[in-house]
């Protein structure tokens, strides 16, 4: 047993290796990953490339725009359209994220319980799926005005299509999640007589983390279109960047337009960008967080 | 269970053993059927090593997860110490060690360790139970400085020993493995046989160990069954009495030669008759 020990204290010291061949693969120090990241924008070639294409784009749009100028706006008839105003876009931003948040967190929350309860039982699998897959490839702009007929012009038919427009894609992801569960863990919790309680908290809901982050990643955006389309049917609200943007396209305000369109895409990047760090906070254990950026 | 009986025991089982009665299992159904399991019964005593070895599809995997209670058995019936099969898991008194490590990648390796204490507590409170200190199983098993860490930090033999950690550490009077040290390399593989030696010697179990290696099934049990296949059935039970404590030297004894032949001769005769 004492060579056995040796052998073993040994392997032990190889985890404060600075060369940790036997864990390199699988070992992943955060504070590493987290400065390789940052080093990586920083770098010019990394960067280059798209801030060079952005500026010829950005040319050829100004060029059209100077010659076009009822089609485009110039760009800095936009910014400045942002620059005179920040606080009316701030507003209207304001409500539409507040829509497209709190739609999407009903629809994902309901799309959730649904896939735990499916998880369980294969019979409301039946019941719900192919209904779901219908509601899923009905045109979503289809439904909205039957649903401000139904409910009025205020939040909740907004609330309402950004839920469904999430509903789909979460219950999916959420679904898979839930059954992308190791089977010899189960067989380990099954010997172990765990109840259907433990196995869903300490096993189930653990593993589907990673595709509940990018059931979440794929509904962010999506939220965003859900309350925008809300806010196309329902405008005569006359707040939201939605309805800003129905507005200033019938007084043909160009600049108006593509602020708020540039509003809507800022709104969808700080979503994702969260999305992403929350997830690489709380997934530091995944595959997909220690094997970035090798 | 004489040396030189070729049929499955005969010996009537007490409520003190861990006994399979003619237990047979069918997968698939119409031509597709498959005998994966034929009339095999086994008898094995609390507190012996039995390893059970044969070529792939001869049912040893099968018959473990039956005694694991993750299959049902088609005919035949299985009794541990008295009790059937969903009781003994009911009172987590089986420790499960899976092919691979199974660990949870999101759980710390202790973590991973106490799992077994978190869940069904009710079983804990059993009197005849000593559950050991997690950290301490670990350091018995060369671990003590990786307990923080996660599985995927650690090479396939440590996860293996988390495994092994996880199977002691609620003190199960039943230990079943299906081919535990199969994913490691062979170097390691002989380190944990040792190893798993060693933790055995100090807290007893009864065990009902799978694998393809004949030196290892010799150098860990009391008792090796050997199985053919097709259909899966018991084939002969070969008594090891190599004295215990047993050291790595045993492996480059006279006698451990000689019922390495014997357990290979074993097996080849069946494949030749086909």
């Amino acid at each position: 047993m004492s060579r056995l020990s040796t052998f073993e204290s040994d392997e032990a010291e190889h985890l404060h290796d600075e060369h940790p061949a036997r864990f390199a693969e699988a070992s992943f120090v955060p504070g590493q990953r987290r400065r390789s990241a940052f080093l990586r924008f920083t770098r010019v070639s990394v960067w280059l490339p798209c801030a060079l294409l952005l500026a010829l784009l950005a040319l050829g749009w100004q060029l059209y725009a100077i010659h076009n100028p009822f089609v485009i706006p110039k760009i800095q008839q936009i910014f400045a359209s942002l620059g005179d105003r920040p606080g009316f876009y701030a507003r209207n931003a304001g409500t539409t994220l507040s829509e497209a948040l709190v739609g999407a967190a009903v629809g994902m929350a309901v799309a959730f319980v649904l896939a735990v309860v499916i998880a369980h039982a294969r019979v409301v699998e039946r019941a719900v799926l192919p209904i779901a897959v219908v509601l899923n490839v009905t045109p979503i702009i289809a439904v909205a005005p039957g649903l401000v007929v139904a409910f009025g012009f205020g939040e909740t038919p907004r609330y309402i299509i950004t839920a469904i427009v999430v509903f789909f894609p979460f219950l999916i992801n959420s679904l898979i999640g839930l059954r992308s569960v190791d089977p010899l863990a189960m067989d380990v919790f099954r010997t172990l007589h765990a109840s259907r309680l433990e196995v869903l908290w300490r096993l189930r809901l653990p593993s589907s983390l990673p595709f509940l982050f990018a059931g979440a990643r794929i509904c962010m955006p999506l939220s965003l279109i859900g309350a925008v389309v809300a806010e196309f049917v329902a405008a005569g609200r006359a707040n939201g960047l939605g309805t800003l943007i129905v507005t200033a396209a019938s007084l043909s305000d160009l600049p108006v337009i593509y602020a708020s369109v540039l509003v809507l895409a800022l709104l969808g990047v700080a979503l994702f960008v969260i999305i992403v760090v929350v997830q690489s906070r709380v997934l530091k254990w995944h595959s997909s967080e220690t094997t970035k950026g090798r | 269970m004489s040396r030189n009986g070729s049929a499955p025991s005969a010996v009537i089982p007490g409520p003190d053993d861990l006994a399979i009665s003619q237990v047979s299992k069918m997968f698939g159904s119409g031509e597709d059927r498959v005998v994966a399991l034929d009339n095999a019964s086994l008898t094995i005593e609390r507190g012996q090593f039995v390893t059970v070895i044969g070529p792939s599809g001869c049912g040893k995997t099968t018959l473990l997860r039956i005694v694991a209670g993750l299959l049902s058995v088609d005919a035949g019936d299985v009794s541990i110490f008295g009790e059937s099969v969903s009781h003994a898991i009911e009172a987590k008194h089986i420790g499960f060690v899976p092919q691979s490590p199974a660990l949870l990648p999101w759980r710390t390796v202790i973590d991973n360790v106490r799992l077994p204490l978190a869940v069904n507590k009710k079983a804990n409170s059993d009197p005849d139970r000593v559950q050991l200190d997690p950290a301490q199983i670990l350091a018995s098993l060369g671990l003590e400085r990786v307990l923080h860490r996660r599985p995927a930090e650690l090479s396939g033999g440590m996860q293996q020993r988390v495994a092994i950690a996880r199977a002691f550490v609620f003190d199960p009077p039943i230990l079943l493995m299906d081919e535990p040290f199969a994913a490691v390399d062979e170097l390691t593989r002989e380190t944990l046989r040792h190893e798993l030696l060693s933790i055995w010697q100090t807290n007893k179990k009864t065990v009902l160990f799978v694998t393809h290696s004949i030196a290892e099934a010799i150098a860990l049990s009391d008792v090796v069954v050997i199985m053919s296949s097709n259909p899966g059935k018991i084939q002969k039970i070969v008594p090891v009495d190599l004295p215990r404590p047993r050291a790595e030297t045993v492996e480059s004894t006279a006698a451990f030669h000689e019922l390495e032949q014997e357990v290979r001769t074993e097996i080849r005769s069946r494949w030749e008759k086909k």
